[in-house]
């Protein structure tokens, strides 16, 4: 467990030696506050468990406290980024941000309705709700820029896809261990709940560490048509398409009698 | 195991799969389609609807038929099933590189209406599903041949105004084009 903290220390550490070394922070702010906080609550909790053990209630207060700190700077560090990704691109941000809100609150609404129950799981099950929340925007808007063919620089693809795969793994994390293991009549033990979301972060860092251990691509310039364009050729191609489903619903209905 | 650990379990497996596949998935096919098709109205399938239009005529089999060739009246058949095939596949690439140029358009517009892309994603939606439809169709062989001309008409239609509106764009457009992904755009092309 020590080795496995040690190991996730270093290379946070390291992770901050890069972003400093590189200039980074002043392209990513949110996301270089995000590394040194994980480093901050590492370096806090780490006296604390020693001190008072990892299944103690102050182990679990400080912890619990520390963690919704940097899931709200988890939270500014992906929109920085996906603001990073669509700058160019006004009109595509636009929906994008309208598309995390959304889906935001669409999943916490799922998530409450879902979560009712039992409220001695409660930290849990918020925790697993914001994570899905996460999740299921910033895919929704991953798949969003797929769909317009925007290119996303190998940099910040690996830091959102990080993010995302984390919060996946959380998850599962949280259903197996808890919900699960409470069904079974028995809490599961804080240290084996530290080493696998210990690890699978240790990862995510590593990764994050090699993509920004080069230079950050430079913006990109923003070219912008005339909203008149938009608003002519938009309208026009809908009802053609339009006109072409139509077409194609004919089609179906003529044939029907034939078969 | 109880109801809401497996579903909590199956959304967090399928989010999972969701990530690695925007984040690993080849790049999309359309693009390259798009940047390897030809640019003039030589390359529309216009040109070439007046042969397709007579190969998908039925006028042929009846003829066969009645002058007591069956055979060669379904091999005939077959071959220019065969055809319509093709060419179902040609109108869709054609209404995708319509749809990549509206997605061109949007990608560089200032403000992008959100009723109007919803539209657009919903409309093209009913396209692929009634496409997939006639195709199978087509496949299975209870399609009449000669109404996929009525398709293609409405595509060609469609074409030919966004060839004009596109051209309308000038210099933009074509500086638009650069600034597009280079490298055929997805999650997958950065670096």
């Amino acid at each position: 467990m020590e080795i496995l903290w040690a190991a996730s220390f270093i290379v946070q550490l390291a992770l901050c030696g890069i972003l400093i070394k590189l200039r980074h922070f002043r392209r990513l702010p949110f996301f270089t506050a995000y590394v040194c906080l994980n480093v901050a609550q590492s370096l806090v909790l780490y006296p604390i468990f020693r001190y008072y053990g990892i299944n103690s209630h102050a182990a679990s207060l400080v912890g619990w406290w520390s963690e919704a700190i940097t899931l709200l700077a988890r939270l500014f560090a992906t929109v920085e980024i996906l603001h990073l990704v669509l700058i160019s691109y006004r009109g595509i941000w636009g929906l994008a941000w309208r598309l995390l809100a959304g889906t935001s609150l669409v999943v916490l609404v799922c998530v409450c309705l879902a979560s009712r129950e039992r409220p001695d799981l409660a930290l849990m099950r918020a925790d697993r709700g914001y994570h899905l929340i996460f999740a299921a925007a910033l895919i929704s808007c991953l798949a969003l820029i797929r769909y317009y063919s925007i290119r996303v620089e190998n940099a910040y693809k690996v830091l959102l896809v990080g993010f995302c795969f984390y919060s996946c793994v959380k998850i599962l994390l949280n259903t197996i261990l808890y919900d699960f293991s409470y069904q079974q009549h028995h809490s599961p033990d804080a240290f084996i709940w530290h080493i696998v979301v210990v690890f699978p972060y240790l990862i995510v860092v590593l990764f994050w560490g090699v993509a920004l251990a080069h230079p950050l691509p430079e913006k990109r310039k923003e070219v912008v048509l005339p909203p008149s364009i938009y608003q002519r050729i938009s309208p026009e191609i809908n009802l053609q398409l339009q006109a072409i489903n139509k077409q194609l619903m004919n089609f179906w209905k003529i044939e029907e009698p034939q078969q | 195991m109880n109801y809401s650990v497996a579903v909590f379990a199956g959304i967090g497996l399928l989010l999972l799969l969701a990530i690695a596949w925007l984040a690993f998935s080849e790049t999309r096919r359309k693009t390259k389609v798009i940047r390897n098709g030809h640019g003039g109205r030589e390359g529309l399938h216009i040109s070439h609807l007046p042969q397709i239009k007579q190969a998908l005529a039925n006028s042929d089999f009846m003829y066969l038929k009645e002058q007591g060739h069956p055979g060669l009246a379904k091999r005939i058949r077959t071959e220019r099933r065969r055809i319509a095939l093709r060419y179902l596949t040609c109108l869709r690439v054609e209404f995708e590189r319509l749809l990549y140029l509206a997605r061109m358009v949007a990608v560089m517009s200032p403000h992008v209406p959100v009723a109007q892309e919803i539209q657009g994603l919903r409309l093209n939606l009913e396209f692929s599903y009634r496409y997939y439809l006639i195709f199978f169709r087509l496949v299975s062989g209870i399609a009449p041949l000669e109404d996929i001309g009525n398709l293609s008409d409405m595509v060609s239609a469609l074409t030919v105004r966004m060839e004009t509106a596109m051209s309308e764009l000038g210099e933009q457009a074509a500086l638009g084009a650069e600034f597009l992904p280079h490298n055929g755009g997805g999650l997958d092309t950065g670096g």
